[in-house]
């Protein structure tokens, strides 16, 4: 009997996990050959986002956020060092290395790329810290230099992370009154929301903090394109804003991948249903984490509890239980405020997020975050996390 | 041309961030039709329509979900 097989494209938070839960849920299928879990990877190491951050703003080393993706799978895992070229839905295909390998059931975790280049100008003028580790270290060599004029965040959506562009500018005002350079340096953060967050609990948070850090607020400001000799940037919204330095999040597209294979929308989004992660209307084929074209904040939580909800739905389908898991739309995403302070933006499907106070214990769990995140994309903290926050799906029986 | 976005359940990033996404790749004279259920969708299209010269052709209570209609009229340079 031929193995049925699970192939799993991209080995970032969400391919990773779902391919250890795989395993784990297949646990006696794959010991006894009647099931295989392969990945492909498109990079040997695993890079932690978050840590951009703490590269981009407070100068730490890249190397302490990477570990080599080998080293966090289950060793029943088939992985594959490669990038995968195009997938054939039709044929059930997917092609690398002019190989093609046949699955029968299909994941697709390939993220979402930061793309400076869609916006004229942005790509030039613009530091970038959603661009990977190496930017965000040049951003924080230019801010080691940046002494006095206008420094300009700027966010642009879609991006992922909501809380990432907030975090990064009270960082830099940290940094500059850390460095008593504040009284020389004007800080603005440009958004294309109504308010400094999109969600209204979380911006009343944010915004008497943003004024009493003397942080001025550009909202709905959607950027058209920058100027870069002029240095200034123009919004569709008919303001402008000059700067000396300028940090962006810029624009976020699905993986190249889905445009070649031409599964996604004119962004890249792939269209899935946002409770059971199937494509379109596929039993065969999911999709989770940033790829997807849910409206829910592109994140590794999400992609975390997305990836159970797939590896879960394609258990059952391998069983024939009838059981259908539905994902809640749980969101948790931890929103550093600079002076060891944070909050939890947190939400489903049903419940926008509600207000919270700044405090040092959510910061401190954020900070711990970094340290456990290794352990957890190996699926070993998942009970902790079911009896704190309980399960991130409900389940439906369907009559055969 | 009507451009149907299903915000519904969104509530961060938001319905917004759905309705830009959609304008951004729209034509002068699309209408988009977003659907939303987070109660902070009302008042920030219509606000986002105002500053951006765009117009609010309709806004309406559905069972359970907010209809919003908005005219492209204006786009960037
Ligand atoms: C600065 C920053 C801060 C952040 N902070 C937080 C936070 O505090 N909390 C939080 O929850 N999230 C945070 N995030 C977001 C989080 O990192 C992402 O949302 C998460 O990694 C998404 O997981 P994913 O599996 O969908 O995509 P990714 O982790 O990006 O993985 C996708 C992988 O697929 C690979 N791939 C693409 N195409 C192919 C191909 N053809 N073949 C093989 N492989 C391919 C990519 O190279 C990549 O490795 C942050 C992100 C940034 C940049």
């Amino acid at each position: 009997m031929t193995p049925k097989r699970v192939v799993v494209v991209g080995g970032g938070t969400g391919g990773t996990i779902l391919a250890n839960k795989m395993v784990s849920l297949l646990r006696s299928e794959t010991s006894e050959g009647k099931a295989e879990v392969h990945l492909f990877a498109d990079s040997t190491e695993h890079v932690f986002s978050p840590g951009n951050l703490d590269i981009a703003f407070r100068g730490m080393v890249p190397a302490s956020f990477r570990r080599r993706e080998a080293a966090l799978l289950n060793r029943r895992v088939v992985l594959h060092e490669t990038a995968v070229n195009r997938i054939d839905l039709m044929n059930r295909t997917i092609l690398y290395d002019s190989k093609v390998l046949n699955y029968d059931y299909l994941v697709l975790a390939t993220g979402s790329v930061a793309r400076p280049d869609v916006i004229e100008g942005l790509k030039e003028a613009s530091h970038n810290f959603h661009t990977g580790q190496e930017d965000a270290r040049k951003t924080w060599e230019a801010l080691s230099r940046f002494s006095k004029g206008k420094l300009v965040v700027l966010t642009n959506i879609p991006h992922k992370c909501p809380p990432s562009p907030v975090e990064a500018v009270f960082l830099v005002e940290e940094l500059m009154r850390e460095r008593g350079l504040r009284d020389k340096v004007e800080i603005y953060y440009a958004t294309p929301y109504t308010r400094a967050y999109p969600a209204p609990a979380i911006a009343d948070v944010v915004e008497p903090l943003m004024e009493k850090r003397g942080i001025r607020l550009y909202n709905m400001f959607n950027t058209d394109y920058v100027d870069t000799k002029l240095r200034k940037v123009y919004s569709i919204e008919g303001e402008e804003l000059e700067f000396d330095m300028l940090i962006t999040v810029p624009p976020h597209r699905g993986a190249d991948i889905v445009f070649r294979s031409e599964i996604g929308d004119a962004e890249g989004w792939i269209p899935t249903d946002r409770e059971t992660m199937r494509y379109s209307n596929s039993d065969d084929v999911y999709v989770v984490g940033d790829a997807t074209n849910i409206p829910i904040s592109k994140s590794g939580v999400v992609a975390h509890l997305e990836a159970i909800v797939a590896a879960e739905n394609i258990t059952s389908d391998y069983f024939g239980t009838g059981k259908v898991y539905c994902y809640t739309g749980r969101i948790n995403c931890p929103l550093e405020l600079g002076g060891n302070r944070a909050v939890f933006v947190s939400a489903t499907y049903e419940k926008p997020p509600t207000r919270q106070k700044p405090s040092e214990m959510k910061y401190l769990m954020k900070r711990t975050f970094a340290s456990i995140y290794w352990e957890m994309l190996k699926g070993r903290l998942d009970p902790l996390f079911d009896l704190y926050f309980g399960k991130p799906y409900r389940v439906r029986v369907v009559e055969h | 041309m009507r451009r149907l976005v299903d915000a519904r359940g969104s509530y961060c990033p938001g319905p917004l961030t759905e309705l830009i996404k959609t304008y951004r790749n729209a034509e002068l004279g699309d209408e988009i039709e977003l659907l939303a259920t987070d109660p902070a969708a009302k008042s920030d299209v219509s606000a986002w329509a105002k500053k951006s010269g765009n117009e609010l052709v309709e806004l309406k209570d559905e069972q359970g979900y907010f209809k919003i209609v908005v005219k492209v009229v204006r786009k960037g340079r």
